[in-house]
């Protein structure tokens, strides 16, 4: 009887650590699955915010710019540029009290950081957009004298202020930048002019290929650089803001001459202001 | 006796261990109110458009309005420290949910706060070429925090 009573106890002490051992391995493999999914998790959503802060890189620094991201350029500088007023290399009303006068480079690489990293599209946002500010953009030579010579310069700034005819040069200049290749790799040609020309919506090419051969936008490039000479102009891009109490050079950083930023410029405005 | 004091001292332990946070629980909320801080100074400046306080200053500008000015300071027109600063918010209210889930949720925030710190690290570094020293600061609270809520989270695992 006794020995019975053992067994039985036994066989239930058994099946108790059976039971146990069983719910601890499906609260093991629960927690396992949680782990996996919070990985996993955690990784999809790092993807997706990854992907999407992507979307802002440039493709600057190669010129293999894929239809897809050449799309989105085109994008982000209508948006930027939708309903603001232009004439020639004047973005913003006439009338503004400020104006920041811009000496770029289409090939340097510094403007083209100003555009994608630093303060310009704030600025063109806020301040060109409502009316308190217009830019006035000023071909001075710099990567493109040190890299392919003042030829190419010559032909890339006109072929810009042509676009300009037409009230869309700060469309054709903000996809250049946007666009760049590799600084010296000669990848401005007439295919990639005639490119940007295409992606510029509402431009008239053969107009635009007609103006291009106008000697007075020649020598308005060549009276931009001989005017940034004068200014004392040493690199680009140099920015000079003037308002109705007088005129100031936006500072730039010394390490990343491009990267102006939207403060920098703010400040410059209220100085002037 | 003894049978007594065995089954009555767990019981007392997991009393304790409700009413009083654990050294971890603690670390986990220092480290989320200083994010809090941090983001929270980012968002400010932000918003109230006001020039922010920086170590790395060049010429009248910083290399935190350098990065701040950044596309890669948005997400989709969103700036990165309101969303940092939610992060934090969500990592510290996951401390009062109980069991699984609420440890699961705290480590599964910190898991993409620093994911996607070391990506914003990895732009400033050889993208903008700036640092802000803000963000770095928020890329290591959100290192510590991914650390002692693994833990936790492992640790009910166990």
């Amino acid at each position: 009887m006794a020995s019975r009573t053992k067994q039985k106890e036994e066989a239930r002490a058994r099946r108790l650590a059976e039971e146990q051992a069983a719910q601890l391995k499906a609260r093991r493999n629960r927690r396992l699955q949680m782990l996996a999914g919070v990985l996993l998790g955690a990784a999809a959503v790092v993807a997706v915010a990854i992907a999407i802060s992507s979307k802002n890189t440039p493709a600057s620094t190669s010129s293999h710019v894929n239809t897809t991201q050449k799309r989105h350029i085109v994008n982000q500088v209508s948006t930027l540029l939708s309903g603001i007023p232009q004439n020639g290399t004047t973005l913003g009303n006439a009338s503004a009290p400020v104006t920041m006068t811009y000496y770029g480079d289409l090939e340097c690489p510094y403007c083209s950081d100003f555009t994608r990293l630093g303060g310009l599209s704030q600025f063109i946002s806020n301040e060109v957009r409502t009316g308190k500010a217009k830019v006035i953009y000023k071909s001075f030579c710099t990567a493109t004298c040190n890299g392919p010579g003042q030829q190419v310069f010559n032909t890339q700034q006109v072929a810009a202020y042509a676009a300009g005819e037409q009230k869309r040069f700060w469309d054709y200049a903000e996809l250049f930048y946007r666009e760049q290749g590799a600084e010296g790799s000669g990848y401005v040609n007439e295919n990639y002019l005639k490119g940007l020309a295409q992606q510029t919506p509402g431009l008239d090419i053969a107009k635009w290929q007609t103006d291009r051969g106008n000697p007075a936008l020649l020598a308005q490039v060549q009276s931009d650089g001989t005017a940034g000479t004068a200014a004392g102009v040493q690199g680009t891009p140099t920015l000079v803001m003037k308002g109705p109490k007088g005129a100031v050079a936006v500072p730039s950083d010394a390490s990343s001459p491009g990267i102006t930023d939207y403060s920098a410029l703010q400040q410059a405005v209220n100085q002037v202001s | 006796v003894s049978a007594t004091s065995a089954t009555t001292e767990p019981t007392s332990s997991a009393t304790r261990s409700r009413t009083r946070p654990s050294g971890l629980t603690i670390g986990i909320i220092v480290f989320c109110l200083l994010g809090v801080v941090d983001a929270g100074y980012l968002v400010y400046v932000h918003y109230a458009k006001l020039t922010i306080l920086c170590v790395g200053g060049h010429h009248g500008q910083s290399s935190c309005a350098t990065v701040q000015s950044s596309p890669y300071a948005q997400l989709d027109g969103v700036p990165v420290a309101l969303l940092g600063l939610i992060g934090y918010v969500v990592i510290l209210l996951s401390l009062a949910l109980r069991g699984e889930l609420g440890r699961a949720i705290g480590f599964g925030v910190a898991l993409i706060g620093f994911g996607f710190s070391m990506y914003l690290t990895y732009r400033e570094l050889f993208t903008i070429h700036a640092i802000c020293e803000w963000c770095v600061g928020s890329a290591t609270i959100m290192t510590v925090l991914v650390v002692l809520t693994g833990i936790r989270f492992l640790r009910a695992a166990q």
